[in-house]
């Protein structure tokens, strides 16, 4: 049994004891506003097996402290793979289909039709609502505070509706309830940067927000040490990193933005760790291109070298400098045929969702050249947040709130250096989701149901982020953060919040194999 | 030992649907993985497998939600669910916290269950009954996220439910009527059902007015073993020696199931008689083992003198009201809705 387990259910029966064909897909609507996913069709044949595992947990018990502390469980939502596992730790056969047709269960045992809702959805479909989730978690109580959000989503409003005037004023009589506001926590510090976002919108939308990538530097450090959240992302992504190199010698990560390469030096100590010694490891940092004739892609490359070098890893580093993902060709990472590749994106796909519509989508050609490198897994991370919203008020909404509990979260790091650099950091994203239009707008946050849904059909399947890699992480965050934050599972992805707010979430993908591929993508295989 | 087993599960299947079977199998086989014999707890096996949903503050099926951090030393969260306006199609940051107005609006503070150790108020199955029980009850439903066993043990969870309570009667934008005061019902199912019971006696105490408890299946024992306990030990989902370890992992070290959280008409409980206690409707399953415990907490209650309808629902298991798919749940939710009714 592999590391990881396919997000394609593999508890599919070919017959069915109940219902018509048309039903197969099906899943049963109760068990599903439970959290579990099982086709209506497959509900006899889970009950059966659920019996098997109860049978054998009770005849055994040594068993069951096997599967509590040793077996990695994954996506429980998928109840019919979830107890096959189980089993198949236990070394029970798998109940076969046939052995269905004497069970006593009262399956008519059911409250008329009407109170049952069946819903009909893809498998690997997970919102059904058409209407959007906003989250708040909010402690907004005084009166001038609650005043203070109203008038924004107003102005907000008639910045939508083209009504500048109006908002223009409205901005004044924010500025000025600011004043009896407490901007030092909650809803009055993050206020004011929305209120500084619309005013760019509407008197100088020309106006870049991004800084020198110096500034963008030195803002990434701060907010690296101030909350877990990137921390949470390059720890998950090194797990699942480590696991899928298992077994291979030779091995590269493509980095889609090295930024000061904190990500690697864990996987590099992971590596030289490994039973059996560690693989040949090549990195491939892309980053933008330095001012001033520094080539600071390599200066970092130089650092891990050293890093590696002390822990005897053979490694070999190269940069790749462009302005955007996109503008990368595959070639240019120089994959090697017996590689083991693993693509790394921390943040990145959201920026290629802008769309130009002269080109292919920048999204879709860099999805297309990640699959033609065969990697054997590609880790992403992005912030769970529905930013790219076509209305802009309903952007701004979405992000008010984000922003809002980002903010909170932060007021649980007792650095106060790295707190106030990491709030310019989340700061210049609000600025973009805000005031930006077009290509500038680059902070175009999707949620995890809209990764998915486009990594699938853009040909990957997920690989799931089991218990050891929840454990782990919940450890962690034990261990290096203050209390609220929040590991959660979810349908094999996990994502870190803040209370009850996901916030960011990380997931792991392969490419699927395409052996029908027609004649004029062979060379794909040969890789 | 395995053909008595097979027998059991036999009787299970036969009295609930298919899909609710599942579910409470699921658990009861996770909770197994969970609970280890040395009384300590696989808290990151028990989150991984929760299956947990966001608030959502725009309205899905009438019903909207958001969390607000009630204590932040304590990171006590709760859900607060609403109906959604029926005038507005989008409703705005405004209606979160907007006032109820005239007409008296039932608030509900809800106590999850699991036993004191499992689930959350953002768990799927709670975040459904709550939203269930606006719908039913015309009432806005404030669901506490409680510390839990075994890493608090009591009385963290009745610490919150009292902080809570606190919490909701001094909202402004929670009270309702011409009296303009917060109209609050307990409830709570499980470990929840006994929380309800706890938090009421402090408001009794203190003074808060609380108009009704509502006890779904609570979660009462004591030491010596009832009749029902060893007649349906390992029937229906539940054993006697799961309910041992999560009361262990709840009571203070050292305290058998004779104390006061357990058994609050026991040899150490506290009368009732003379109080002003909120009258209170009991629902007990016919086919949970602990009813006996349930039924004389009911009987302690008559004896004091105290208003308590009692709902004893035969054929009922526990969990029975997580999902609309047997008549058990609709009966008891038109109960619900009809105690919570300002007009009774």
């Amino acid at each position: 049994m592999g590391p990881y387990k396919s997000g394609i259910s593999a508890g599919s029966s070919s017959s069915s004891s109940s219902s018509c064909a048309g039903k197969q897909s099906e899943i049963d609507g109760l068990l599903s506003g439970a959290g579990y996913k099982v086709r209506s069709s497959d509900l006899r044949q889970v009950a059966h097996r659920l019996e098997r595992l109860e049978t054998v947990m009770v005849n055994a018990p040594a068993e069951i402290s096997q599967l509590a502390s040793e077996a990695v469980h994954y996506n429980p939502s998928d109840l019919a793979s979830w107890v096959d596992s189980m089993l198949s730790e236990l070394n029970q056969p798998v109940p076969m289909s046939s052995d269905l047709s004497d069970l006593p269960y009262i399956d008519g045992f059911v409250a008329p039709a009407l109170h049952q809702t069946v819903l009909s959805e893809g498998w690997t479909e997970q919102n059904t609502h058409e209407q959007q989730q906003l989250t708040v978690v909010t402690a907004v109580e005084e009166d001038s505070a609650i005043r203070l959000v109203h008038l924004l989503m107003t102005c907000a409003e008639s910045v939508q509706r083209g009504e500048l005037g109006l908002a223009g004023s409205l901005i004044e009589e924010m500025r000025g309830l600011l004043t009896s506001v407490n901007t030092e926590c909650g809803i009055g510090k993050v206020a004011g940067y929305f209120i500084d976002a619309l005013s760019r919108r509407l008197f100088s939308p020309l106006a870049v927000c991004a800084g020198s990538s110096l500034e963008s530097d030195i803002l990434y450090h701060h907010f690296y040490e101030a909350c877990p959240y990137l921390k949470f992302a390059h720890f998950t992504a090194n797990q699942a990193i480590l696991e899928a190199f298992d077994g291979h010698d030779c091995v590269h990560v493509v980095d889609f933005s090295l930024m000061h390469g904190l990500q690697w030096p864990a996987l590099i100590q992971a590596l030289a760790l490994r039973p059996g010694g560690p693989p040949l490891l090549r990195l491939t940092g892309i980053g933008p291109p330095s001012p001033d004739g520094r080539d600071s892609l390599r200066e970092i490359g130089l650092r891990l070298a050293e890093l590696a070098r002390s822990v005897n890893v053979r490694f070999a580093f190269r940069g790749v400098a462009a302005s955007r993902l996109d503008d990368v060709k595959p070639w240019m990472l120089q994959v090697g045929p017996r590689e083991a590749v693993a693509v790394n994106s921390i943040m990145q796909l959201h920026r290629l969702l802008g769309s130009d519509s002269s080109r292919v989508s920048p999204i879709d050609s860099v999805l297309g050249w990640i699959r033609s490198l065969n990697p054997k897994i590609v880790t992403v991370v992005e912030q769970e947040a529905n930013h790219n919203q076509p209305e802009f008020l309903d952007r701004f909404t979405e992000a008010l709130y984000y922003y809002s509990t980002m903010f909170d979260s932060l007021e649980a790091c007792s650095l106060q250096l790295e707190k106030s650099v990491a709030e310019m950091y989340m700061q210049r994203e609000i600025c973009n989701v805000v005031c930006c239009e077009g290509s500038a707008r680059v902070e175009r946050h999707e949620p995890l149901a809209k990764w998915r849904a486009r990594l699938n059909g853009a040909g990957f399947r997920p690989l799931h982020l089991g218990s050891n890699a929840f454990k782990q992480a919940s450890i962690l965050l034990t261990l290096f953060s203050a209390a609220g934050y929040c590991v959660e599972e979810n349908e094999g992805c996990l994502t870190l919040g803040w209370h009850s707010r996901p916030l960011i979430a990380a997931s792991a993908w392969q490419a699927v194999s395409d052996t029908s591929a027609p004649f004029g993508r062979i060379k794909d295989n040969l890789l | 030992m395995a053909g008595g087993n097979e027998v059991n599960l036999n009787e299970s299947k036969m009295v609930v649907p298919l899909n609710t079977w599942i579910l409470i199998t699921k658990f009861k086989l996770v909770y197994n993985l969970i609970r280890r014999p040395d009384g300590t707890f696989d808290r990151y096996m028990d989150e991984f497998h929760e299956k947990k949903v966001s608030a959502n503050a725009n309205p899905v099926d009438g019903v909207f939600s958001f969390d607000v951090i009630i204590d932040r030393a304590t990171s006590l969260l709760s859900r607060v669910y609403r109906p959604a306006p029926a005038d507005q199609a989008q409703p705005g940051i405004m209606e979160l916290q907007r006032p109820l107005g005239s007409e008296i609006v039932p608030v509900i503070i809800f106590f999850h269950g699991g036993s004191f150790a499992h689930s959350s108020a953002n768990s799927a199955i709670y975040d459904t009954l709550c939203r269930r029980l606006v719908d039913i009850c015309k009432a806005v439903v404030v669901s506490v996220n409680y510390r839990r066993a075994p890493e608090n043990r009591y009385p963290c969870a009745y610490d919150d439910g009292w902080a809570a309570l606190k919490w909701v009667n001094s909202r402004p934008w929670l009270q309702s009527g011409k009296d303009s005061k917060v109209h609050v019902y307990l409830a709570g199912d499980s470990s929840g059902g006994n929380i309800t019971h706890n938090v009421a006696m402090r408001a009794v105490e203190s003074g808060i007015e609380v108009l009704g408890n509502i006890l779904l299946n609570p979660m009462f024992g004591g030491q010596e073993r009832t009749e029902s306990e060893k007649r349906l030990d390992g029937k229906y989902f539940v054993t006697i020696q799961d309910r041992d370890w999560y009361w262990r992992a709840f009571l203070p070290e050292g305290e058998d199931r004779d104390h006061l959280a357990c058994n609050p008409f026991g040899p150490n409980g506290k009368s009732l008689e003379g109080v002003k206690f909120p009258k209170s409707l009991v629902v007990v399953a016919g086919l949970d083992l602990v009813q006996d415990w349930q039924l004389a907490y009911v009987e302690g209650l008559k004896k004091a003198g105290q208003d308590v309808k009692l709902i004893f629902l035969e054929q009922a298991t526990v969990g029975f009201y997580l999902m609309p798919n047997n008549n058990h749940f609709h009966s008891v939710m038109e109960e619900i809705g009809n105690f919570v009714s300002p007009n009774c």
